[in-house]
């Protein structure tokens, strides 16, 4: 069951890459749609035998691969990883769509002349995701995890704009580094541990001292730290995001990113309970800092695209706060922002790609009107002003769901920090209008404004993302219900006597369901 | 006239031009007259359009594209036109002062067999070889409008209709500007409010219902007064466009037959149709029950020219008021003048991209004009930009390249009436022609809130304004 979802894409990418002879570019287009569909359905297949009722690991598999390293072929899926394969192969097929269907910032030239390639790497990119969210053993994970690297390098330096060289470099250089960190780390855990494989279920860190486990949480919180990213380790993030080419951002940031806050929950969180628990407070206030840095960032921004990357890096805030706070509403609240976050970066960076790619410029100072229902992108601004208030937070969009989770369950917990991140979401609300403002409301210049019309099939992508948004906002046990069970789960791991658990018997799940 | 000047361009001491052209029934293109290249050239910010004007051009440069645009908007304004001037009489002589006007929109099967005077063959002055009830375009039009064949009721409901709310909003726009020419002093004439205060009993007594209003009518005799001048408007807007109307259906057939090939030559003719019309007689007649109320009777002697076309052009070419959806009111931000002199909303300054926007009124206008275009025109405008997308904008701003046209004409014909002929070998009567011609442009150049960068004169000297 899971193992399709990794291999089928890889088999369409094999697939797409040995062709004989030459493959015409409309149908390599096709079959990498096929496939990205084909994965997708599977993915609701997924969703549709999960069984809610089960916090742990379901429809493991299981394949001894190199057991003297301790390798096996271990997959499984929990609630927490459930809705985020769900978003990859969403993002991935919307990805392909537009790749498809030629719009969104990709030079039509280069796409038509390395179709072939583009939807190679974006499969590859989408099965490497899949795996490692579904792995089950830490160097399964690892390998998956540092597989992402070569085909986002390869998308980010060959359909980039003009920096991308510089950006695809940064971006190499700091996930590697990641990389590499996290590996450090696993190995350590290995080494000090007697265990008989990788496997996660094989693993203990119980014994360890809490000197030790410091040192190895530390690790990995500064290798998915980076990938999240984290204030200190996020100045990757604007460069690649805006160098690359829309689907790139969108996969980037819709798909990549989610697994440094997955990593954060499933291996920060859930190897290391007790020490996550010490130093809770203090991510707490980081948690703080990245949401007002990111806001505040954003708000100086002249660049639109700079401006989502930038509530990209204040709205992984919330999913550390959520995090540290150990509450299940607040586990739940992160997983649900993890999700939102993906479909609403998704539609910022697909919309924001539209306008680049029919304006021909993405200044705050050039763009004007755009909502002029004739002359200007008006599905585009209407779609846009949507995207930017569901990130913003406002109800009825699924990004004030998972924001409202966040705080309701980590107020009791870190009263402080999460005002801090109420006053930053008023701030997100702040550059965004700031964007609308400058972008769809105005009047058009008379002399430039001659822009091509977006067709419906261009459309498309940001439709279905909006109704998903709309939907999940006014019907959230469909964004939360896959992860409750787990996310309980988790926070009951930590060890008891933990005041937090006991303090809180109002904040328990919610029963959305 | 300076740079600065406020005064509306047309109070210029009087001659009457009168009928001194031949009334012929098929236009003839006069040759244009070479300018005697007597004098240096203008020093005028726009002295290109100077040296144009002089040569017996207009503000807009001379191109098959630009004939094809203008000619073509004639047609596809004409065709409406000929049904606002039939429902404006209406207005003026039936609806009158009706308080519940609920059907001021539906003119009577009369008014659209109401011969025009200036078309078919018992014309006054055959302006348009066609014929003088509705045109069969608009009829057909009225009859299935978009949908198909249904009661004009359910048109009207479905907004499947013609905007006569548009021209209604001008005789508004041209009452409160109080542009009339010498007509405006008449309206607050002892005459004017007596024979008017006669028909407004007359109407109100005639209706069972209406008939209590008189005791109002009496309390507040500036009330239904009011309204009698805002009817006389209709009028006055109705007689103006029953001559444009043909002149326009005219000049759409010569350049079908090939007979107008040169934007100079449109000019020539809408100049003649000027002259031609000149003298029209402006009156306000009001029918109540099939008795014939003069409010402003034929024998006072108003013409067309000075009483409808020069108030019309001042009032809806460079007037008329600001649109809702791009200036402020806000009396604090002064966006809008506190002069009606400084006021520069009209066709020849308006922004014609955020038509189909909310708050910009001349989108009525363009949606009934984009219903009549000619298929040339249309499968041009259908090539352009979005085609069918942005429909509307393309023909406000085909419209708005028309309209400059008829402005020059309108600059044409006054120096025609008031100065001197092109080819005049006085060069102190060309310094004057000169001097007139600046003086109109100087109307586009004025700083004061902006009316120099709203003026669109530049922008259709372009072939990339579409």
């Amino acid at each position: 069951m899971l193992s399709v979802l990794i291999w089928l894409p890889v088999v369409g990418a094999a697939l797409l890459g040995f062709w004989p002879g030459t493959l015409p570019a409309p149908r390599a287009r096709w079959g990498a749609l096929a496939i990205a569909a084909t994965t997708f359905l599977w993915t609701i297949l997924l969703l549709s035998q999960f069984d809610l009722t089960q916090p742990g690991l379901q429809m493991q598999e299981y394949l001894p691969w190199i057991p003297t390293l301790g390798l096996n072929y271990t997959l499984g899926v929990d609630g927490l990883s459930l809705p985020l394969v769900f978003l990859c192969n969403l993002v991935t097929l919307i990805v392909i769509f537009a790749g498809v269907s030629g719009v969104a910032g990709l030079d039509n030239d280069a796409v038509t002349k390395r179709a072939r390639l583009f939807f190679i790497l974006t499969l590859l990119a989408n099965a490497g995701i899949t795996g490692a969210l579904l792995s089950q053993n830490l160097l399964l994970f690892l390998i998956f995890y540092e597989l992402e690297l070569i085909p986002f390098y390869l998308l980010i330096v060959i359909w980039g704009g003009n920096r991308r060289e510089y950006a695809g470099m940064k971006f190499l250089i700091y996930t590697a580094v990641s990389g590499i960190i996290i590996l450090a780390a696993f190995l350590a855990i290995a080494l000090l541990g007697d265990f008989r494989s990788f496997d996660f279920s094989d693993i203990s860190t119980g014994g360890f001292s809490q000197r030790t486990q410091l040192i190895l949480l530390t690790m990995l919180l500064v290798g998915f730290g980076i990938k999240i990213p984290l204030v200190p380790l996020h100045s990757w993030l604007p460069d690649a995001y805006v160098e690359a080419s829309t689907p790139v951002a969108i996969l980037l940031g819709g798909a990549l990113a989610k697994l440094g806050t997955y990593g954060l929950v499933r291996f920060c969180l859930g190897f290391f309970p007790e020490t996550w628990k010490l130093i809770a407070p203090g991510l707490s206030i980081l948690a703080a800092v990245c949401v007002i840095y990111g806001a505040m960032a954003a708000i100086a921004q002249k660049d639109i695209k700079r401006m989502v990357a930038y509530s990209s890096i204040g709205h992984m805030g919330y999913v550390l706060l959520g995090t540290v706070a150990l509450t299940p509403l607040a586990l739940v609240g992160a997983v649900a922002q993890m999700v939102s976050h993906g479909l609403i970066l998704a539609l910022l960076f697909y919309l924001v790609g539209v306008i680049e790619a029919k304006v021909g410029t993405r200044e705050l100072d050039v763009l004007n009107g755009l909502l002029n229902p004739l002359r200007g992108l008006p599905a585009t601004s209407a779609l846009l002003i949507l995207g930017g208030m569901a990130s913003a937070g406002i109800p009825g969009l699924v990004g004030f769901i998972a924001e409202f989770l966040v705080f309701q369950g980590s107020f009791a917990i870190f009263p402080i920090p999460t005002l801090l991140s109420v006053i930053a979401s008023g701030l997100t609300a702040v550059y965004f209008v700031i964007l609308i403002n400058r972008t769809c409301f105005g009047k058009l210049d008379n002399y430039t404004a001659y822009y091509p019309r977006v067709t419906r099939i261009e459309q498309v992508p940001a439709l279905v993302l909006v109704a998903i948004i709309f939907f999940l906002g006014v019907q959230p046990s469909w964004l939360v219900r896959w992860s409750e069970p787990t996310s309980t789960a988790l926070v009951a791991a930590v060890p008891s006597g933990a005041p937090t658990l006991s303090q809180l018997p109002p904040a328990k799940a919610p029963s959305l369901l | 006239m300076t740079a600065t000047s406020s005064k509306p361009f047309y109070r210029i001491p009087r001659r009457v031009p009168g009928s001194q052209f031949p009334v012929s029934e098929i236009y003839k293109p006069s040759p244009t007259p070479q300018p005697a290249n007597i004098l240096p050239p203008s020093r005028h910010p726009y002295a290109d359009i100077v040296h144009r004007l002089e040569a017996g051009g207009g503000l807009l440069p001379d191109s098959p594209e630009n004939l094809m645009r203008v000619i073509g908007m004639y047609k596809a304004y004409a065709v409406p036109m000929d049904f606002y001037w039939r429902d404006l009489l209406y207005l003026g002589e039936r609806v009158f002062i009706d308080p519940l006007p609920f059907f001021k929109y539906f003119p009577t099967q009369e008014y659209f067999d109401l011969p025009n005077h200036y078309a078919g063959d018992n014309a006054d002055y055959r302006i348009w070889r066609g014929w003088e009830k509705a045109h069969p375009e608009l009829m057909e039009f009225i009859e299935k409008g978009e949908t198909g064949k249904l009661p004009r009721l359910f048109h009207h409901l479905w907004h499947d209709r013609i905007n006569m709310e548009f021209s209604e909003d001008l005789a508004r726009s041209m009452m409160w500007h109080r542009m009339s020419g010498p007509l405006e002093a008449f309206l607050d004439s002892e005459e004017y409010i007596t024979n008017a205060n006669r028909a407004i009993e007359a109407y109100l007594l005639s209706n069972p219902l209406y008939a209590p209003l008189i005791v109002l009518h009496k309390a507040f005799p500036q009330m239904f007064l009011e309204q009698a001048r805002m009817a006389t408007y209709m009028s006055i807007l109705g007689l103006f466009w029953e001559i444009m109307a043909p002149v326009f259906f005219e000049i759409s057939d010569l350049y079908d037959e090939g007979k107008i090939q040169t934007i100079p030559d449109a000019i020539n003719f809408l100049v003649n149709g000027i002259f031609i019309a000149a003298g029209r007689p402006i009156y306000h007649h009001v029918y109540i029950k099939g008795k014939c109320y003069e409010i402003i009777p034929k024998s006072k002697g108003f013409m067309w020219l000075y009483e409808a076309a020069l108030p019309y052009v001042e009032a809806v070419f460079y007037r008329t008021s600001p649109f809702r959806g791009t200036k402020s009111y806000n009396a604090e931000a002064g966006e809008v003048p506190e002069k009606q002199e400084d006021f520069h909303y009209g066709i020849l300054y308006a922004d014609k991209f955020p038509v189909g926007t909310a708050g910009i009124p001349p989108t009525l206008l363009h949606q009934d004009m984009s219903h009549f275009l000619p298929q040339y025109l249309r499968e041009h405008l259908l090539r352009n930009c979005r085609g069918e997308g942005d429909l509307l904008v393309q023909v406000g701003i085909s419209f708005q390249r028309s309209m400059y046209t008829v402005t020059s004409a309108v600059i044409q014909a006054l120096r025609a009436a008031l100065l001197y002929p092109l080819d005049d070998p006085n060069p102190k009567h060309l310094v004057a022609n000169r001097a007139f011609f600046e003086g109109q442009l100087n109307r586009f150049l004025r700083p004061q809130y902006g009316i120099n960068e709203a003026s669109r004169i530049l922008n259709v000297q372009t072939t990339t304004y579409k």
